[in-house]
């Protein structure tokens, strides 16, 4: 509950007051990180590995600012949820690194 | 913005109010946890297989930008969309609320049936499930997303018929949150998917 709205001296009602800036902001900002992943393959002119690391890091990005603003993982109270989708993430590395070995080596 | 409005005597946040339901949104982020793990699956079985294309044609010269570029910006929309439904649910706007959560399921079908399109035009091309372990991968990894958007569609368009009949009390409030949760996931899915699956392919 840290948005720095102005409160009309009703302080209890801090938090009722919150506005839909922030998740404006987080729209705009995966806006901006989708436009430049198109932009990087539409371009066409970088070099592969470098467009690979472009796409890669924009996806990361844009699923910490979704996953902290819209499902409210940033709020407090949220460990749990960090839990069960950093076990799900862990697995999903450990299978993504054994089928591609498992295939192609 | 009616912050005042004390109505219907709910509590801030009416979703967390009850021990019932922050016992239904933990067991839900459990089940999230899952579902990454499903998708986990699906994405290792496409990233193995996509250069198997046999005879059918090459991811690169099958997936068309703009379309997936419309596809994203409609998912990225109805998340927004979806996440002011909740935003009007903490501060008990009934009607704000089921109007919002009607733009999201509005958005998701115009998702599905850009992909619905999109599939058929692929058929036509000669990309069809049984061509090869490339499009077998692709079309179970985004067909399975698709599920997902058709399921949450229906399971959103449900909830509104309920807040229609019962209100909006502390027993329907963590339901319309989880469902809002399981939205944004849906959109951090189709993150991977356009990344991995079709930027990734375009490239080669």
């Amino acid at each position: 509950m840290s948005s720095n709205h102005s409160t009309t001296g009703e302080q209890t009602k801090r938090h009722r007051t919150e506005g839909p800036q922030k998740h404006i902001v987080a729209f705009i900002m995966s806006l901006a990180l989708t436009i430049i992943a198109f932009a990087a393959v539409a371009a066409g002119e970088i070099n592969t590995t470098f467009t690979y690391i472009i796409l890669v890091g924009m996806a990361i990005l844009q699923v910490f600012v979704q996953m902290a603003f819209w499902m409210h993982m940033k709020d407090r109270g949220h460990l749990f949820p960090i839990i069960a989708i950093f076990a799900g993430v862990v697995i999903v590395f450990t299978m993504v690194i054994m089928a591609l070995y498992w295939v192609w080596w | 913005m009616s912050a005042h409005d004390h109505a219907e005597g709910l509590p801030h946040q009416p979703e967390t109010a009850t021990l019932e339901g922050r016992n239904k949104i933990l067991g839900f982020w459990i089940f999230l946890g899952a579902e990454t793990v499903l998708f986990g699956t699906l994405f290792s079985a496409y990233l193995a297989l996509r250069h198997n294309v046999m005879d059918g044609p090459h991811p690169s010269e099958l997936f068309q930008l703009p379309m997936v570029f419309a596809a994203t910006m409609i998912l990225l929309t109805s998340s927004l969309t979806s996440v002011f439904a909740v935003q009007a649910l903490h501060t008990h706007r009934k009607n704000a609320m089921v109007g919002w959560l009607i733009v999201t399921i509005l958005l998701g079908l115009g998702f599905l049936g850009l992909e619905i399109y999109e599939f058929s035009e692929y058929v036509h091309e000669g990309h069809g499930f049984t061509t090869s372990a490339f499009s077998s991968s692709f079309y179970t990894l985004v067909g399975f997303h698709g599920a997902h958007v058709a399921f949450g569609i229906l399971w959103i368009g449900l909830l509104i018929l309920q807040i229609y009949k019962k209100g909006l009390t502390t027993v329907t409030a963590p339901k319309i949150y989880v469902s809002a949760i399981y939205w944004h996931f849906i959109d951090v899915v189709w993150v991977f998917i356009f990344t991995v699956v079709y930027l990734m392919g375009k490239v080669g």
